[in-house]
C-alpha cells in the first residue's frame, strides 16, 4: 500500500492560477506563462511512495522540488491535483485536522536547520511533541531518546549556538522523529553541510532508516546523495517530473538527455551493482554453475568488485540472495560497465577496440 | 491659488465634540489621569532617598554595581536640587505615557506584521503622529480636557506611539521565515506561532521600539508642562518665561538624569525579558567569571533584586505610616527653632518661676534648646548686659527694678510688659470680716496679733510698707511687720488659714495665693503703696535682630492674672523640680495657648470658616499677578485653606477658569489689555473686583536719552532706535493698542514693533541700558524695571493709550457659590501703589525660585496685613 501519493499536482504562482492550469494541461509552455507574470511552479507531477521507503526528488534550483515538496505537508496549497495520505485527501482538510496531520503524522527536516534560537536542544527536539500537547516530562523524555538516536545524547541543555551544522541538523533530525510521525519530509537537509559531515548523515540515515522504516520524501540537487539514499528518484526539471526509477534505471537507462547529463558526473561505481552488469545470459549462466570461482552478492555494488578482479583472473560470480548463481562479471564487462556510455543491461555488444587515454582521462 | 482653510472645519468639529461627546471625553480622561494618579501616588508617596534606593536595587540588578552607584548618584542630585516631587510627577506621567501607548502600539504593530494592507494603511497615520507639531495637540487637548495631566498624556501618547508599532511590525517581520515555517510544519495554530516563536524572537527589537516610545515621552515633559501636567516640565517652562537660568539648568539636569536612567534600564531589561536576550547575558558573564574585576560586575539574580525592592518599598510604606505623613508635616513645620540654643534666668519669685519654665517648654515644643538658671536680680541683670542670659521675664519696671535698668540699660533692651499692672498689698483671709481695706486694720491689731507677715527685708515693698503704708495709714505703733522670707510668709499665710485664724501678710498680685486660698486684698485709698508696676521682659541688646521669631513672640506676650496665678499654683502644687510637668499640665488645660503665645511664623493662626477647601490659583507670569497669587496663597494657608498655583499662559488660564478648572486669579488688566479674553468667556466668567486702579500703559526709554520725553518727540528720531520699538506677547491687549497710538501719533511708518515676550523684552532694556544704547520698550505700571534702570515713561499728552486698566481678581463662574468668605475678601482687596510696589521689589530681591518665602518675609514686614486682607470674623 502505497503511504504517500501526489495525483497531478499543479502549482501556479501569480495571476489567475486555476486558468493557467488549464491552459497547461491544455498543452501551453511554462515560457509563455512566465512572459505573461505567472510562473508555474510543478506541473503535473504524480508519484507513489511506498510505506519504508526513501523517496528522493532531485533536481536543480529552480526545478520545483522544494515546492512539491511543501505541498506534501500542506504547507502551500496545491493549484491543481491531490494529495493522498493513506488514501485520505490531504488538500481537502480542514485548517484544524490538517495541522494535527503535521503535528502527529508527517514531520519536516530544513535545509538551515530551522532550530529556535530561544529555545535549548531538547526543547528544539520536543516542539513537536509540545504541539501536539504531549506533557513536558513525558515530552522531553521521548526528545531526550530522539536526541540520543541521532547520536547527541549529553547535548540536552546545550543551545543551538553552540552546535557545530551537523549537529544543529540532528537536532532537526531529532525533532522531526520525535513526534513518531510516519513520513519524513526532508527539504535538502544535507546540503548545508560540508561534504565529510554529509555522507556521516547519510549514513546515520540509513541506518536509522534500516531500523525505523520511515517513509521519507528527500530532496536533494546533489545526485550522488540521490542515489546513495534514494530507493527510488524522481527526477525534476522546470516542474515536470521527467524521469522516476531506480537509481540503476536513471543511471543505466536514463529518460533522455536532460537525465543523461545530470548523472555524468555520478560515481557509477558506487550505483551500479554486480547483479545490474552481470551477464545473465546462458553463456554467463553456464560459466557460473561451472564452479570454482569467486562469488558476491547480486547486490554489492561494483566498486568492491575491483580488489578481487586485481588479485584473480577469471570472472566472479553473482549470486542472489539464497546463493543461486545469476551470472558472472569478467573484467571487460565491468570496465564497460563504468565506461561514460551508458549500455543497456544484458547486451553482449561488441567490445569496444582499445584506446589510447592520456594520463589525465 | 483660492483660499481655502480646512482651519474653519476642525474649529467646528472641536466645537462639535465638546458640546456632544463631553461623555467620551470625560471617560478618556478619568482613565488617563487615574493611571498618572494612582503610579504619582506610589512613586511620590515614598521618602526620597528610599525610593532612590529601590531604583538603585533595580540599576543593580539590570546593570550591576558601577551603574548603581551613579543611578543613586544622580537621583541624590534630584532630591539635593528640591526637585524631587517635580521629578516623580514627571516619572509618572512619562510612565503612564509609556505603559497606555505600550498597550496600544504592540498590538497594532503584531496586527500590521501579519496584515500587508493593516501595514499599509497604518503608515500614513504613524507618520502624521510623529511630525505633526505636538502643540497643534495641545490646543483642543486642553480645550477638551483643560488643564491637568490629560492633555500632556495624550500628546505624549500620539507622539510616541510610532517607534512603538513600526519596531514591533519590525521586529516580527525580521523573524527567519524558516523558523516560522518550521513551527507551521509542526502543527503550530498561528496565534500560537505568534506566542511561542515570532515574540519571542522579536522581542528584542520590540524592546528596542520601548526604548525609543519612554524617551520620546520624557522628551515631551516640557509640552505637557505647559499645559499643567506639572512635574519638572513645568519647572523648565517657568524658568523659560522667568528668565530664572539657575532653576532651568537643575530642571535640565534632573530631566537628562531621569532619561540616562531610563533609557539605561530599558535597554537592559531586554537582557532579563527576552529568552535572546537572558542566552546573550549569560554568554557575556561566562566570559567574565574569569575576569579579577568580578564584583564590579556583579548582579544580584531576579528573585534576590525582587526581594530587595519588596523591602524597601515596605521600608518606604512604614516610613509614611508611622510619621511622616500628616503628623510629620506637623512637626517640621513648628520646628521653628531647629535646635537653636537660648538662655534664660530667673528670679525665684513665682511669676519669674512660672513665666521661665512656660517659655522654657513653649521654645522646646517650636525646636530650640532653651537653658533656664536660677540667679539672684545682681547676676541675673550682669548676665542679660553681658549676654549669657539672653533674656529674662520678671523686671518690674518702674520701680521695683530700676536700680538695675538704670545701670545696665545701654546693653539691654525692653521686650515689653507682658502683665500690668502688678500691685502690692496687705491680705488677709475672706473669712476675716470687716476689713476690706487699709484703712480698716486701724484698731484691729489684736485681732491679728499686732503682727503683719512680712516677706524679705531688702524687698522693695517692705521698704514702701514701712516707710510709707503704715505712716499713711496711722498704723505705726499697733503693727510690727515681721521680716522673714516669702516662703515663711507663706507658710504663716497657710497655717493661718488652716486654724482659720486671722493674719495679715505683705503680698503682691499676681500670686498664686490668690488662687490658692480665697483672699481679700486690702484697698489702698490712699495709694500709699504707689502705682501699680508693669511685669517685662528684658534681653540682651541685639537679641531681637539675632532672633527675630522669639522676640516677637515675647513682645506679643501677655498673661492675665487668672491665667498667671492658675500656672503659678499648678506649679505650687507640683512641688520643687517638677515645674515643667507643672507646665506641661497647665498648657494642656489651657488648649491652643501654645499657639497663641509661640505662634509658628506663617502657621496656623487663626482659621478661616472654609478652612479645609483646595483653591486652585493661576497666573502668568507678569510680576503683579507673581506677587499677589504667592501674597494670597500665603494668606490662604494661614487661613487653613489647601492653595493650589499653577503658572499658565494667558490663553490656557482664562480657558481653564471659564471651565472652572483653576477657581480665581488675580491680575485681569480690564477693559483693555484681557478685553479678548473676557469678551469670550465673561458668560462663565465672574469679575470680582478691582484691587488696583493706578495703571497705565506706556513706551518707556533710557533717562539717558536727552530730547525723548513725549510720544510727539519720536517722530523723526526712528533712525536712533533703529526704528525698532521692542515689545511684549503679541498677543498682550497693550500690543494692540500701541498699533492705535503709532498712528495718532504718526509714528507707524517709521518705527516697527518687535512682538516678543515680557522677558525677552526685560532683556533687552537690560541689554541697552548696561550699554548706554537707545531702546524703546513696551512698558506698563506699576513694573518693578522703573526701580532697576534708569527708564522714564514716554509721556501721552493725546492720551492715545486711553485709560489705565484697572487690575481685576476674574473668577470661575460659580466662584461666589463655592467660596463666600474668600469672595469677600477678594472683593474688598486692595493694595497701594507702595505696598505692591515694595512686595514685587522684595520678590525681585529675594531671588528666583524663592517667591513664596519672600512674600513671607514681607508679610512678616507688614505685621496683621493676615488680618488686614482676611479677617475671620468671630
Amino acid at each position: 500500500m502505497s503511504r504517500l501519493q501526489a495525483e497531478h499536482l499543479y502549482k501556479v504562482f501569480g495571476k489567475r492560477p486555476k486558468e493557467a492550469v488549464r491552459r497547461l494541461e491544455a498543452g501551453a509552455d511554462r515560457d509563455e506563462l512566465r512572459a505573461e507574470g505567472t510562473t508555474a511552479a510543478v506541473i503535473d507531477a504524480s508519484f507513489e511512495v511506498e510505506e519504508g521507503q526513501i523517496f528522493v526528488v532531485m533536481g536543480l534550483s529552480g526545478s520545483g522540488k522544494s515546492t512539491l515538496l511543501r505541498m506534501l505537508n500542506g504547507l502551500l496549497e496545491p493549484t491543481g491535483g491531490r494529495v493522498l495520505f493513506e488514501d485520505r485527501d490531504i488538500t481537502a482538510l480542514s485548517g484544524r485536522e490538517l495541522r494535527r496531520v503535521r503535528s502527529q503524522r508527517i514531520s519536516m527536516v530544513f535545509q538551515h536547520f530551522a532550530l529556535f534560537p530561544h529555545r535549548s536542544v531538547l526543547e528544539n527536539a520536543a516542539y513537536g511533541l509540545q504541539v501536539q500537547g504531549v506533557p513536558r516530562a513525558e515530552g522531553e523524555k521521548r526528545a531526550a531518546e530522539a536526541l540520543e538516536m541521532t547520536g547527541l545524547a549529553g547535548w540536552e541543555n546545550s543551545w543551538p549556538d553552540e552546535l557545530s551544522g551537523g549537529m544543529q541538523q540532528r537536532v532537526g533530525l531529532a525533532r522531526a522523529l520525535a513526534t513518531n510521525a510516519e513520513v519524513l519530509l526532508m527539504d535538502e537537509s544535507f546540503s548545508a553541510l560540508d561534504p565529510l559531515i554529509r555522507r556521516d548523515m547519510q549514513d546515520q540515515l540509513i541506518a536509522l532508516q534500516r531500523k525505523l522504516r520511515k517513509t521519507i520524501v528527500f530532496i536533494t540537487h546533489d545526485l550522488n546523495e540521490a542515489m546513495r539514499l534514494g530507493d527510488r528518484i524522481a527526477v525534476m526539471r522546470d516542474g515536470r517530473i521527467v524521469q522516476n526509477g531506480t537509481a540503476e534505471e536513471i543511471l543505466v537507462h536514463p529518460a533522455n538527455d536532460y537525465v543523461a547529463s545530470f548523472t555524468q558526473d555520478v560515481d557509477r561505481s558506487r550505483v551500479l551493482t554486480a547483479g545490474a552488469i552481470a551477464d545473465t545470459g546462458n553463456g554467463g549462466i553456464r560459466m557460473a554453475k561451472g564452479g570454482g570461482r569467486p562469488t558476491v552478492s547480486a547486490g554489492t555494488p561494483v566498486a568492491e568488485l575491483f580488489s578481487p578482479f586485481s588479485t584473480g583472473d577469471g570472472p566472479i560470480v553473482v549470486t542472489d540472495d539464497s546463493g543461486a548463481p545469476l551470472g558472472v562479471v569478467d573484467r571487460e564487462r565491468l570496465l564497460s560497465a563504468l565506461a561514460e556510455e551508458p549500455r543497456i543491461a544484458g547486451d553482449d555488444g561488441p567490445r569496444p577496440d582499445s584506446a589510447e587515454v592520456s594520463a589525465g582521462a | 491659488m483660492p483660499e481655502f482653510h480646512p482651519g474653519h472645519w476642525v474649529e467646528s468639529a472641536v466645537k462639535w465634540i465638546q458640546g456632544h461627546a463631553s461623555w467620551l471625553l470625560d471617560f478618556f480622561n478619568s482613565v488617563l489621569t487615574g493611571l498618572y494618579n494612582a503610579i504619582n501616588h506610589v512613586l511620590g508617596g515614598a521618602e526620597p532617598l528610599v525610593m532612590a534606593a529601590i531604583f538603585t536595587v533595580l540599576a543593580l540588578w539590570l546593570r550591576g554595581v558601577l551603574p548603581a552607584v551613579f543611578v543613586f548618584i544622580g537621583f541624590a542630585l534630584i532630591d539635593s536640587f528640591d526637585l524631587w516631587t517635580e521629578a516623580m510627577e514627571t516619572l509618572s506621567l512619562v510612565l503612564a505615557a509609556a505603559v497606555i501607548t505600550i498597550v496600544i502600539a504592540v498590538p497594532v504593530g503584531i496586527w500590521a506584521a501579519r496584515s500587508k494592507t493593516v501595514s499599509a494603511a497604518v503608515r500614513p497615520v504613524l507618520d502624521v503622529m510623529q511630525t505633526m507639531p505636538a502643540f497643534v495637540y495641545l490646543i483642543p487637548g486642553v480645550m477638551f480636557f483643560s488643564i491637568g495631566p490629560t492633555p500632556g498624556l495624550l500628546a505624549t501618547i500620539i507622539f510616541a506611539m510610532p517607534p512603538g508599532v513600526r519596531m514591533t511590525e519590525l521586529g516580527i517581520r525580521q523573524v527567519d521565515a524558516e523558523l516560522v515555517e518550521a513551527a507551521e510544519a509542526f502543527g503550530t495554530p498561528p496565534n500560537r506561532t505568534l506566542l511561542r516563536v515570532q515574540l519571542p524572537l522579536a522581542l528584542p527589537t520590540i524592546m528596542a521600539g520601548i526604548n525609543q516610545v519612554i524617551m520620546l515621552a520624557l522628551s515631551m515633559v516640557v509640552i505637557a508642562g505647559m499645559a499643567g501636567a506639572g512635574g519638572l516640565g513645568e519647572q523648565v517652562y517657568s524658568a523659560v518665561t522667568q528668565v530664572q537660568i539657575g532653576l532651568g539648568a537643575e530642571s535640565g539636569i534632573a530631566v537628562v538624569i531621569l532619561a540616562m536612567y531610563l533609557d539605561r534600564m530599558t535597554g537592559a531589561l531586554n537582557e532579563r525579558v527576552s529568552p535572546l536576550g537572558r542566552r546573550a547575558a549569560a554568554k557575556a558573564a561566562a566570559l567574565l567569571s574569569s575576569s579579577r574585576l568580578r564584583f564590579l560586575h556583579y548582579k544580584p539574580g531576579t528573585a534576590v533584586a525582587m526581594c530587595g525592592v519588596l523591602v524597601l518599598a515596605l521600608v518606604a510604606g512604614g516610613l509614611n505610616f508611622v510619621g511622616t505623613g500628616a503628623n510629620g508635616k506637623q512637626e517640621a513645620q513648628t520646628n521653628v527653632g531647629k535646635g537653636q540654643q537660648v538662655s534664660m534666668g530667673y528670679i525665684p519669685w513665682d511669676e519669674g518661676i512660672a513665666t521661665t519654665y512656660l517659655w522654657k517648654e513653649l521654645l522646646e515644643q517650636r525646636g530650640f534648646k532653651p537653658k533656664v538658671n536660677q540667679l539672684d536680680p545682681g547676676p541675673l541683670f550682669a548676665g542679660v548686659a553681658k549676654g549669657s542670659v539672653d533674656f529674662q521675664t520678671d523686671t518690674w519696671l518702674p520701680t521695683t527694678h530700676k536700680p538695675y535698668w538704670d545701670k545696665y540699660k545701654s546693653q539691654m533692651e525692653d521686650l515689653g510688659g507682658w502683665y500690668g499692672p502688678t500691685s502690692l498689698e496687705l491680705s488677709v483671709p475672706s473669712y476675716v470680716k470687716g476689713v476690706h481695706s487699709l484703712s480698716d486694720l486701724k484698731g484691729k491689731g489684736g485681732k491679728f496679733g499686732h503682727k503683719i507677715i512680712g516677706i524679705e527685708a531688702s524687698a522693695g515693698e517692705m521698704r514702701i510698707l514701712k516707710k510709707q503704708v503704715l505712716k499713711d495709714y496711722g498704723l505705726k505703733g499697733e503693727y510690727k511687720v515681721v521680716s522673714s522670707s516669702t516662703s515663711s510668709m507663706l507658710a504663716e499665710l497657710k497655717r493661718s488659714i488652716q486654724k482659720k485664724k486671722p493674719v495679715a501678710v505683705t503680698l503682691w498680685s499676681p500670686h498664686w495665693a490668690y488662687n490658692a486660698y480665697s483672699l481679700t486684698k486690702l484697698k489702698d485709698p490712699k495709694g500709699s503703696f504707689g502705682k501699680g508696676e508693669k511685669i517685662h521682659t528684658v534681653a540682651h541688646k541685639g537679641f531681637s535682630k539675632k532672633n527675630p521669631i522669639v522676640a516677637s513672640w515675647l513682645k506679643n506676650f501677655h498673661m492675665s492674672e487668672k491665667q498667671l496665678t492658675s500656672l503659678e499654683n499648678g506649679i505650687q502644687q507640683a512641688g520643687q523640680g517638677k515645674e515643667q510637668d507643672a507646665v506641661r499640665a497647665w498648657l494642656k488645660k489651657h488648649k491652643g495657648m501654645v499657639d497663641k503665645l509661640a505662634p509658628v511664623p506663617g502657621g496656623p493662626q487663626q482659621k478661616g470658616k472654609e478652612a479645609g477647601k483646595s483653591v486652585n490659583m493661576a497666573y502668568f507670569p507678569w510680576d503683579e499677578a507673581i506677587a499677589t497669587t504667592y501674597l494670597w496663597e500665603n494668606i490662604l494657608e494661614d487661613r487653613g485653606y489647601k492653595p493650589r498655583v499653577k503658572q499658565l499662559d494667558p490663553g490656557p488660564l482664562y480657558t481653564s477658569l471659564a471651565q472652572g478648572q483653576t477657581d480665581f486669579q488675580t491680575d485681569g488688566w480690564l477693559p483693555t489689555t484681557h478685553a479678548q479674553y473676557w469678551k469670550r468667556y465673561k458668560s462663565k466668567m465672574r469679575d470680582v473686583g478691582t484691587w488696583y486702579d493706578q495703571t497705565s500703559l506706556e513706551l518707556s526709554t533710557p533717562k539717558y536719552m536727552k530730547g525723548i520725553d513725549s510720544m510727539s518727540d519720536l517722530k523723526g528720531k526712528g533712525a536712533k532706535f533703529g526704528h525698532k520699538i521692542t515689545g511684549i506677547e503679541s498677543s498682550a491687549g497693550e500690543m494692540k493698542i500701541l498699533k492705535k497710538v503709532l498712528k495718532k501719533y504718526g509714528l507707524d511708518k517709521e518705527y516697527k514693533v518687535v512682538s516678543s515676550s515680557t522677558s525677552s523684552m526685560l532683556s533687552e532694556v537690560d541689554r541697552s541700558t548696561r550699554q548706554h544704547k537707545p531702546v524703546l520698550a513696551v512698558t506698563w505700571s506699576p513694573h518693578w524695571v522703573y526701580n532697576k534702570y534708569p527708564m522714564k515713561k514716554i509721556k501721552d499728552p493725546k492720551h492715545a493709550w486711553g485709560k489705565g486698566d484697572g487690575i481685576h481678581v476674574t473668577a470661575k463662574k460659580d466662584f461666589a457659590k463655592d467660596f463666600p468668605e474668600l469672595n469677600g475678601w477678594l472683593k474688598k482687596f486692595k493694595l497701594s501703589e507702595a505696598d505692591l510696589g515694595s512686595l514685587e521689589t522684595a520678590i525681585q530681591n529675594g531671588g528666583k525660585g524663592k517667591e513664596k518665602e519672600s512674600t513671607r518675609k514681607w508679610m512678616n514686614k507688614h505685621p496683621g496685613i493676615v488680618d488686614q486682607l482676611a479677617p475671620v470674623k468671630k
